[in-house]
């Protein structure tokens, strides 16, 4: 069984095509004054919280996390298409040509938009706002050093190619999550970090992580960071484990330098 | 100032498409008009695909056996056609002696040459800026007659559009675009009739199947599907939930010239999660109806999934057929369910002759002697959430299965999933969502099993499965060539036997297939187009 160091969550994972995607989108323009949102109190979160449940889950999902069905993006991370409360309020009101967003209906008042970029706001988390336990200075050399971390995962550029790529990754995953990847690795794989058995007809067989599937081929990853692609009809069989290859840290790092790491995972974000 | 500027700029870009219309006046090919006796007998003219679903029967079976198990490896694409609008295709287009006639979102039209798929003429249906779809903007077809297409558009209107030119004829407004209404279906031609459904099962609309007369546009008859207080099934609504109990009516139906019945499917009650304020079985949604052709009268109705609370709505092509059944030969209805069991339903009564799960289901405990599901419990959805089978997609959806006459098989793309489902409370404010709750994955798409599965509807067993992944959304065409042609959500295009499932051809197309096949013949060869992402592929043998 292939065992590697990797961060493997399936947020962060699905999450990527659709804010890769969205980053050579066309800007869509503020048609709002951008001079703040008056309608940001918790009353108004919680009225937006409601329009959101009722008009939007069917597509971004009753958590806002996007889903995969419909396209719809992950809205709880940072969002590519709108970097101020009027450029979110403008997706809302005008809708994004050429995909499933459709504006609100026309009569919809002012008001209620803004509840609901107070809303949308209300589901990132701002990390000025979070006090974490750990130092990141001490959790980059825990990265580099005894975590071993980068032999898999990348960083700027830097680093290894059989795990997810880490430079954005505090704008992906809460602490929480960041500690539950870290901790209980196999809670929530995301399909692109299974691995894969593959039993030739010359009964040879290769393993690695599952780049992907499809209903008539696979493609996998072997230690080596070699590709292989299989055409189903021309191989015996093929057995796919959903269980992680990172080991728990629980095993070599103390409970300290965990939140050393989270702290310094979370400062991995796009204005640091 | 520069309203009056924006204004001429308008003016001018409008005068200069009619100047180019009037220019080019496209025109097709002439081609005779396609009378009803025509649509009747179908089957007799394979070398045409003139409605939805191919014959009225829904078979979705074409006749033509040029392209088959020997030589489906050598088909090659002849011509793409690039819609210009982008969105999700997920329609049929139907072939007339060498005319195809594509529709595209958000509710155009174009007619294109079948052999080279150059453009004669397009009609592009001007829309409301704030039309309410529940689901994307599609259209899946047209129908004919005559020489006029008839097509639904997303303001739930009904267009006449003269097949030679892409003229109106006439445009008439079916409901009310605004309360929440709207339109993606190929209308079903019925003799002298255009027979038409709604959507907006998500809005709080009621339901309702019309019929209009082809040559004016004027409504012959109009069915609710939720029963009103002139029906005495109304009992199965609780106070006046009928009057938004939605049972849409958004896939297109069949219909059996020897009993002179429409079948016809209706979708999920309003909210579409919470069940607490329409209590009752709530008729007639999620049901397969029989309607007279001639008044809409319901002969029968046979309720899949009484007071759903899941969103499984009966909006599938009902598919007819002749079938030996315990050594009697019977008219029946063949029905994969949203909600996870297949149906074998005499047409004639309506009697449930056949019934078992085909796909993954937890909500049930299986079928009563009526077809009725038997209730497992604690399966409602609720505040907090509860994980059911299948996911509010069902186990499988609006898209086409097909039956073979030569193997006896049905034919339906499943798929084993589950969801989180939700309820809330909500009032009904026309014109807004009015669901009542939702659903939310709780694994990875991938996790989930996914299958072309072969059904025998004597028995309702499960006779062969194609395993897909991740899953398809495509509909599925069967052939006198023994073959069925697919495609899937991973971008492919696909032929397997249709005898034992086996895979004998597959084409990458690059994005995911919502649509179905269908299959022409020009000139003595025959074709299989299918629409990928934004466009519509043609294939033929090599030459």
């Amino acid at each position: 069984m292939l065992r590697l160091n990797l961060l493997q969550h399936r947020h962060l994972a699905a999450c990527l095509p659709l804010l890769l995607a969205a980053i050579g989108s066309v800007s869509v323009p503020a048609v709002a004054q951008d001079e703040g949102n008056l309608y940001d109190t918790p009353f108004d979160v919680s009225a937006g919280e409601s329009y959101f449940q009722r008009q939007c889950t069917r597509c971004h999902g009753q958590d806002a996390k996007g889903n995969d069905e419909t396209g719809a993006p992950d809205l709880t991370g940072s969002l590519r298409r709108a970097s101020s409360d009027a450029g979110i309020f403008s997706i809302i009101r005008q809708g994004i040509a050429g995909t499933a967003m459709l504006p609100v209906p026309i009569d919809t008042p002012d008001p209620t938009v803004w509840q609901l970029v107070a809303y949308i706001n209300s589901l990132r988390t701002d990390p000025a706002n979070i006090d974490l336990p750990g130092d990141p200075a001490a959790g980059l050399a825990l990265y580099n050093g005894k975590g071993d971390c980068a032999r898999c995962h990348m960083i700027n550029g830097r680093g290894g190619r059989l795990g997810p790529d880490l430079t954005l990754v505090g704008e992906q995953l809460d602490p929480e999550e960041l500690k539950t990847a870290l901790t209980v690795p196999d809670e929530d794989v995301a399909p692109r970090w299974w691995t894969v058995r593959v039993t030739q007809r010359d009964g040879s067989v290769v393993e690695g992580l599952r780049m992907d599937e499809d209903t008539f081929g696979l493609r996998v990853i072997d230690a080596d960071a070699n590709l292989w692609s299989f055409r189903k009809n021309e191989i015996d069989s093929f057995e796919v484990n959903q269980s992680s290859t990172m080991p728990s840290y629980t095993r070599t790092l103390t409970e300290n330098e965990i939140d050393h790491l989270v702290a310094y995972l979370f400062s991995l974000r796009k204005e640091n | 100032m520069k309203r009056t500027a924006i204004l001429l700029l308008v003016t001018a870009f409008a005068g200069q498409a009619m100047a180019q219309q009037l220019r080019e006046a496209p025109i097709t090919p002439a081609f005779t008009p396609v009378s009803w006796d025509r649509l009747m007998n179908a089957t007799d003219e394979p070398q045409n695909w003139l409605m939805y679903s191919g014959t009225l029967d829904s078979q979705r079976h074409t006749y033509l056996d040029q392209i088959n198990r020997n030589n489906v490896d050598q088909l090659e694409m002849k011509w793409a056609y690039q819609i210009p609008v982008i969105d999700r295709a997920e329609t049929t287009p139907l072939v007339v002696d060498g005319i195809m006639f594509i529709t595209e979102a958000p509710s155009n039209l174009v007619a294109v040459d079948a052999v080279t798929g150059r453009q004669y003429w397009r009609y592009d249906h001007e829309l409301p800026d704030d039309i309410r779809i529940c689901c994307g903007r599609n259209n899946r077809g047209v129908a004919i007659l005559g020489e006029t297409l008839y097509m639904s558009t997303l303001d739930a209107h009904l267009v006449a559009i003269d097949a030679r030119t892409g003229n109106v004829r006439w445009d008439v407004e079916v409901a009310n675009y605004a309360s929440g209404y709207s339109k993606t279906a190929a209308p079903l031609i019925v003799k002298d009739k255009v027979v038409t459904g709604i959507a907006g099962g998500e809005f709080g609309i009621r339901g309702f199947i019309d019929a209009y007369d082809a040559e004016t546009g004027e409504l012959a008859w109009r069915t609710y599907t939720t029963a009103g207080p002139d029906d005495p099934n109304v009992s199965t609504w609780s106070g006046d939930s009928w009057r938004t109990g939605g049972a849409g009516t958004w896939i297109t139906g069949s219909y059996d010239a020897d009993l002179d019945l429409i079948y016809w499917g209706t979708g999920n009650p309003g909210p579409d999660w919470n069940g607490d304020v329409r209590l009752g079985d709530n008729l007639y949604s999620d049901s397969a109806l029989a309607l007279d052709a001639d008044t809409g009268d319901i002969t029968w109705h046979f309720q899949f999934t009484p007071h759903d609370v899941h969103d499984y709505d009966a909006i599938q092509v009902p598919i007819l057929a002749d079938i030996n059944f315990q050594g009697q030969q019977r008219k029946v209805m063949m029905w994969a369910n949203r909600n996870a069991f297949y149906y074998t339903i005499d047409r004639t009564d309506g009697d449930f002759l056949a019934g078992k799960p085909y796909a993954l289901q937890t909500w049930a405990q299986g079928l009563d002697a009526d077809g009725r599901p038997i209730r497992a419990p604690g399966m409602e959805p609720t505040y907090e959430g509860v994980v059911v089978s299948p996911a509010i997609g069902g186990g499988t959806n609006w898209f086409s299965p097909a039956f073979n006459p030569q193997t006896g098989y049905f034919y339906v793309n499943a798929f084993d999933g589950e969801q989180r489902f939700f309820k809330r409370d909500e009032d009904y404010e026309e014109g807004d969502r009015f669901t009542g709750g939702g659903g939310q994955y709780i694994q990875a798409m991938d996790t989930y099993n996914s299958a072309i599965r072969a059904i025998d509807p004597a028995t309702a067993d499960i006779v062969w499965e194609f395993p897909i992944q991740p899953r398809s959304t495509a509909g599925i065409m069967s052939s006198a060539g023994g073959l069925l042609f697919s495609g899937s959500v991973d971008g492919y295009f696909f032929a397997l036997d249709a005898s034992n499932g086996r895979e004998l051809w597959h084409m990458s197309l690059g994005a995911r297939v919502h649509a179905a096949p269908m299959s022409f013949a020009v000139d003595g060869k025959q074709y299989v187009t299918i629409a990928a992402g934004n466009v519509v592929y043609t294939f033929g043998l090599r030459d």
